[in-house]
């Protein structure tokens, strides 16, 4: 039988970010497929070499415009490690909060895509109608919806006072009970389900062995969480990785959702036992020597490693976002499956282009 | 300063992920830092149970690389990416696609390697 | 299949959740950063500090001439300048900054007389 290749994107209307792919197809079914990246590359990295250590924390916020937080909260516990800053408690709370709160805006982004991948308009609308009650939460406490620029080295630079707080729990609890109206719509509607059920199936040991990251590993059934490492204030919290065991596209949706309850679970607890006290430490000297530094975001792990020489600029800041982990995942997912089903394939890895190019 | 790394030659890298393959462990990601005298550093990063495990490799700027995309299938964009951004001469990529994967034609060669950037600013006053 | 069914119905009955944006603005939120709309010029001492610490160098200041010019088209609103300004005197205004056609600075000039700002455009 002859093969078609058919090119997929970089414009494509499921597509939030140009990413290309070179279908090789049999009939309908999918043989092989190439990924071409390499259309917003922007050099965030080098340029974060001309830029003073205290500024790059805005630069490297700027690599992901969803998980903003989680990306300058990595590279502030990199340089807080390097240099030995210990972080006053309350502000490796208000990371917490601010990071958890950063994830549940993120999956609701991710949902109402997904909603809106397999032409379910009406719930894409409601869904991102509950995210705006946390993009307007995030614009009151921090100053800005999603570059938030709370982090710095060595605290947070803005503080939530006891409304403000209080305002968080109310809000998060809200859309709890909003997505768990909505969460019937995912689990048993009959077309969501035959749109997800079975499709893309990525079994435990092909995930590990691909290097699969964040939800993507976890709807896999591998238990791997780098919170429960306990970086900032996630030791002190009480939770479990979420872990669904089926491996297709509707276990990573159910990972995601039940993942937005964690979210508000996290932030009620860490609310619950915010300290009082400072929220920055003043910081001296200059990094010297390498680190390694890694976060949970939304889409998985990142990995920063920072190699600082003792002057004001850093020698080389490089960054592993956790698309570019999971995209060899996609390209061993397409291959056999249907022409209809790459949408919502694509879509399941969470792809974040602008972060995997930097 | 990082935990857990291991100096290592650029012969033994094949063995050495092979191994780690075998003890299960995954592929983080690579990076590669221009130590500015012409040589690169390569850290292969591994984890296994969220512990990394680092394998530093100094190589010259002409030195062939071998890739480890072979054994693991998920360090082609790395590979891919430090051969264009650092010039590191990498072969054997699973899927190689011959500097053009964020690069164009019109682009400048390995433009994050430290070298390149004093060659073009010799351009520009001509 | 029904499970929509009730949102459904429930939208109907209730008020829109946007709103007519140009004509209807919301209030904003306290202390949001919406763009850094200049300097009260007479309070300047011309340290320059905050120019070092933009992370997108939007910021010139110029000793000589007691000039003060913000490329707002640059400028990343992370308000770094605001915190690390001696005198507190650069304002952050609730409002977001508009499309516009054309790029522009402002620079603000400190003369010897009081109340003589005078934004100047290039």
């Amino acid at each position: 039988m002859g093969k078609t290749v058919i090119p997929f994107g970089p414009q494509h209307p499921v597509l939030p970010e140009p990413v290309h792919l070179k279908l090789v197809m049999e009939d309908e079914v999918i043989v092989e497929a190439i990924p071409a990246i390499g259309y917003v590359h922007r050099g965030l990295e080098k340029l974060t070499e001309t830029k003073e250590f205290t500024q790059n924390v805005y630069i490297v916020e700027r690599i992901c415009g969803i998980c903003s937080v989680m990306h300058a909260q990595a590279y502030c516990q990199g340089i807080e490690n390097l240099m030995n800053i210990q972080v006053p408690d309350r502000a490796r709370y208000l990371r917490v909060i601010w990071a958890e709160l950063h994830r549940i805006h993120s999956h609701l982004l991710w949902l109402g895509l997904l909603a809106d991948a397999f032409g379910f308009e009406s719930l894409f609308m409601q869904i991102w109608r509950n995210r705006e009650k946390v993009m307007d939460i995030m614009e009151e406490t921090a100053g800005g919806r999603v570059i938030i620029s709370v982090n710095t080295v060595g605290g947070t630079r803005r503080d939530m006072t006891p409304e403000a707080l209080r305002k968080v729990i109310a809000v998060s609890e809200e859309i709890k009970e909003d997505m768990m109206k909505l969460e019937k719509v995912f689990m048993a509607d009959y077309t969501v389900k035959h749109r997800l059920v079975g499709v893309g199936v990525l079994d435990k040991n092909t995930a590990y062995e691909f290097g699969a990251v964040g939800p993507m590993a976890r709807g896999s059934g591998i238990s791997q969480d780098f919170r429960t490492t306990g970086y900032a204030a996630y030791g002190e919290l009480d939770f479990e990785p979420v872990i669904e065991k089926d491996g297709d596209c509707y276990a990573r949706t159910l990972v995601r959702l039940r993942e937005i309850y964690q979210s508000v679970d996290l932030i009620n607890q860490a609310i619950g036992k915010i300290p009082e006290g400072e929220i920055s430490v003043p910081v001296k000297g200059f990094p010297n020597g390498e680190v390694i530094s890694r976060v949970e975001q939304p889409r998985g792990e990142v990995l920063y490693y920072l190699k600082g020489n003792g002057t004001k600029n850093l020698d080389r800041l490089r960054v592993r976002t956790p698309t570019f982990a999971n995209i060899p995942t996609l390209l061993k997912m397409l291959p056999g499956s249907q022409l209809a089903d790459v949408p919502v394939l694509i879509l399941t890895i969470d792809p974040c282009i602008s972060c995997t190019e930097r | 300063m990082i935990e857990n790394a291991f100096d290592i030659s650029k012969e033994l890298l094949q063995i050495e992920a092979q191994d780690s393959k075998i003890k299960g462990y995954r592929f983080v990601t690579a990076t590669c830092v221009d130590l500015g005298n012409g040589t690169f550093d390569v850290l292969y990063h591994f984890d296994k149970n969220l512990e990394l495990k680092n394998y530093r490799v100094n190589v010259k700027k002409e030195e062939e690389l071998t890739s480890i995309s072979n054994i693991y299938f998920s360090a082609i964009l790395v590979e891919n990416e430090m051969k264009e951004l650092f010039g590191l001469n990498i072969t054997n990529i699973a899927i190689d696609y011959g500097g053009h994967m964020l690069l164009s034609d019109d682009d400048l060669n390995s433009p994050m390697a430290k070298q390149q950037i004093v060659i073009e600013e010799r351009k520009g006053d001509k | 299949m029904f499970d929509m069914i009730g949102s459904i119905f429930k939208n109907l009955g209730s008020k829109p959740a946007t709103r007519m944006y140009p004509f209807e603005k919301r209030e904003p939120f306290k202390n949001i950063r919406g763009q850094i709309s200049g300097i009260d010029i007479n309070q300047c001492i011309f340290c320059g500090i905050c120019s070092r610490k933009c992370p997108s160098d939007a910021l010139a200041v110029n000793k000589a001439e007691k000039s003060w010019e913000i490329d707002q088209y640059k400028c990343i609103i992370c308000g770094l300048c605001i915190e690390a300004c001696p005198k507190k005197c650069i304002i952050m205004d609730d409002q977001y900054k508009t499309a516009a056609y054309e790029k522009e600075k402002s620079k603000f000039i400190q003369q010897s007389a009081p109340q003589a700002e005078k934004p100047k455009q290039e």
